[in-house]
C-alpha cells in the first residue's frame, strides 16, 4: 500500500516535470483505449496497438523494399484568421517520399462520410489486398496516425504498421519531399477538423 | 540501367558540391525543391529583383539541430555594417516564410542582430542584407527544429498575455565611442494562430508583433516588421551607434490594435 502511494506521488512528479518538458518519446505509460481514441489528438500515445505493429525509424527503412502503401494523415497548416493580405502564405507540406497524405483521416469524431471515403481510398490504393504493408504517420505525440491505423485494424487489415515517430523520425534520417494531399481526399475535403 | 547510373551520380555530386556528411543525406532533386521554393519565396518578396550570394555581407549563425523549434536563437552579422540599409530574414518552409525585414536608421549599428524563432520544419533560413546602394545579397544555413509554429505555450491564454507589451531593455557595458549593444525584451505571446489550445480544442486566435519602432532621440535606430515566426515573449538584440544621444523611444504594435511605447536611458559609458 505505501510503495503504491509512493509510486503514485513520484509518477504525479514526473508527469509535471514531463510534460514541462514534452519529450518526443512517452515515459508515461499510456494505455490503448478500447477503439478510436476520441480525446485531445495532440498528446502522449500508447507504446502498442493491438492488431498492428509498432515501428521505430529502423524498421521503417527495413520495411521499405517491400513498398508499403505510406499513408500520412498530418492536418495541413491552418492559415491564421486574418493574416495579411501582402505577406506571403505559402505552406508546404513534406513528408516521406512517395507517401499519399491524407490530411486528418485519423480525426475522432469523424464525418462517417470522411470515414468511409478513407476506407474507399485505401482499399483502392492497396488493390484490395488486406495484407498489403500499410504505414500510419503523422508527427510525435499526435493520435491520429495511431487512430488512422486503429481504423485500418478494425477494418480487417492485417499487415498494418504504426510509425509513431512520423515526419520527423523520418527527416531525422532521409530527406523528405513536398506532398500535396490525395486529389480524391482533397476534392470531398468537408470543414475543417482538428489533428 | 541508365537511369540508376545518372541518380547515383546525381547523389554523389551533390554530396560533394554541399560538402559533406551533414548534407549528404540530400538527393539532388530535394536541393533543387528547395531552391526551387526559395526562388517562389524571394519573387515574392523582391519581385525581379537580383539577389546574389554573399559570404561577406550577411552571415547567419543558427543551431544545426535546434533545442526547441519555437524557440530557435538566431545571430546575424554584418561585418561591412556601413554598407547595410536593412535585412529581410526568411524561414523558407515556415507557411508565412517572411519572418521580419529589419531596416536600420542612423542611431544603429547594424554590426548585429539577434532574432528568436519559430521553426515549423527542417529548412533553409535566408538572411537577405540590402545595402545602401540598393543591392541584395543573400546568406544561407540549413536549421533542423520542427513543430516551432504550432508548439502550444504550456499555459492558459490568459496567463500567456499577463503583462502584455511591458517591456525591458538590458545594455552591455560600454566603452567609450564604442558601439553599445542591448537586448529589447517584449512581453507578447505573439500568438501564431496555429497554437490549439487542448482543453478546448479552438485555435488560439493570432496576435503578433507586426511593427517594432525604436528610436533615439530624433534619430529612427530600427524599424522590425515581423509576423507569426517570430517567438513569443520577442527578445531582439541590436547596436547604437556611439554618437547617438537622448533616450530610447520603443513603440510596439500588434494586428490586433495593441500599442505599447516605453522609453529607455542608456548608460553612459565608463572609463
Amino acid at each position: 500500500m505505501r510503495s503504491l502511494t509512493r509510486t503514485g506521488a513520484v509518477a504525479a512528479i514526473a508527469l509535471v516535470v514531463l510534460s514541462a518538458a514534452m519529450p518526443a518519446d512517452s515515459p508515461v505509460n499510456v494505455p490503448e483505449p478500447d477503439g478510436i481514441w476520441t480525446g485531445p489528438q495532440r498528446g502522449y500515445t500508447p507504446e502498442t496497438l493491438k492488431g498492428a505493429s509498432v515501428i521505430d525509424a529502423g524498421r521503417l527503412d527495413a520495411l521499405m523494399p517491400a513498398g508499403p502503401l505510406l499513408l500520412d494523415v498530418a492536418m495541413e497548416d491552418r492559415k491564421p484568421a486574418g493574416f495579411p493580405d501582402d505577406r506571403p502564405w505559402l505552406p508546404a507540406h513534406r513528408s516521406i517520399p512517395g507517401a499519399v497524405w491524407m490530411p486528418l483521416a485519423g480525426a475522432a469524431p469523424i464525418d462517417p462520410e470522411r470515414e468511409a471515403l478513407f476506407y474507399a481510398r485505401v482499399e483502392a490504393l492497396t488493390g484490395g489486398d488486406k495484407a498489403k504493408p500499410i504505414v500510419t504517420f503523422c508527427h510525435p505525440e499526435c493520435w491520429g496516425s495511431w487512430n488512422a491505423g486503429k481504423r485500418l485494424v478494425l477494418k480487417g487489415y492485417t499487415n498494418v504498421h504504426w510509425f509513431p515517430q512520423g515526419i520527423e523520425g523520418w527527416q531525422d534520417r532521409h530527406e523528405t519531399a513536398v506532398i500535396r494531399p490525395d486529389p480524391a481526399w482533397e476534392a470531398k475535403s468537408g470543414g475543417r477538423a482538428e489533428r | 540501367m541508365k537511369p540508376v547510373h545518372t541518380l547515383a551520380l546525381g547523389l554523389a555530386l551533390s554530396a560533394a558540391l554541399l560538402g559533406g556528411p551533414a548534407r549528404a543525406a540530400g538527393a539532388s532533386d530535394t536541393d533543387a525543391e528547395r531552391a526551387a521554393r526559395w526562388q517562389e519565396i524571394a519573387k515574392s518578396i523582391f519581385g525581379d529583383r537580383k539577389i546574389e550570394p554573399t559570404d561577406t555581407l550577411v552571415k547567419i549563425d543558427a543551431p544545426a539541430r535546434a533545442l526547441d523549434a519555437a524557440l530557435v536563437p538566431i545571430t546575424l552579422t554584418m561585418p561591412e555594417k556601413d554598407k547595410i540599409k536593412a535585412i529581410h530574414f526568411v524561414i523558407d518552409d515556415n507557411p508565412s516564410p517572411y519572418a521580419a525585414h529589419i531596416s536600420f536608421g542612423p542611431a544603429a549599428d547594424p554590426a548585429e542582430l539577434k532574432l528568436r524563432v519559430r521553426v515549423n520544419n527542417y529548412t533553409n533560413v535566408h538572411a537577405v542584407a540590402e545595402t545602401r546602394d540598393g543591392g541584395l545579397y543573400e546568406a544561407t544555413q540549413f536549421v533542423k527544429a520542427s513543430g516551432g509554429c504550432s508548439a502550444p505555450m504550456g499555459m492558459s491564454d490568459e496567463e500567456a498575455m499577463k503583462g502584455m507589451g511591458d517591456m525591458r531593455m538590458k545594455f552591455a557595458e560600454g566603452q567609450p565611442g564604442k558601439p553599445v549593444e542591448a537586448t529589447l525584451m517584449i512581453r507578447h505571446p505573439n500568438f501564431s494562430g496555429m497554437q490549439m489550445n487542448q482543453v478546448t480544442r479552438d485555435y488560439t486566435p493570432a496576435r503578433y508583433i507586426n511593427k517594432l519602432t525604436v528610436t533615439r532621440g530624433d534619430q529612427t535606430v530600427f524599424t522590425l516588421d515581423g509576423d507569426i515566426s517570430i517567438s513569443s515573449n520577442p527578445v531582439i538584440g541590436f547596436g547604437l551607434n556611439p554618437e547617438g544621444k537622448g533616450p530610447i523611444k520603443v513603440a510596439a504594435s500588434d494586428n490586433q490594435g495593441g500599442r505599447w511605447e516605453h522609453s529607455f536611458t542608456v548608460p553612459s559609458p565608463s572609463n
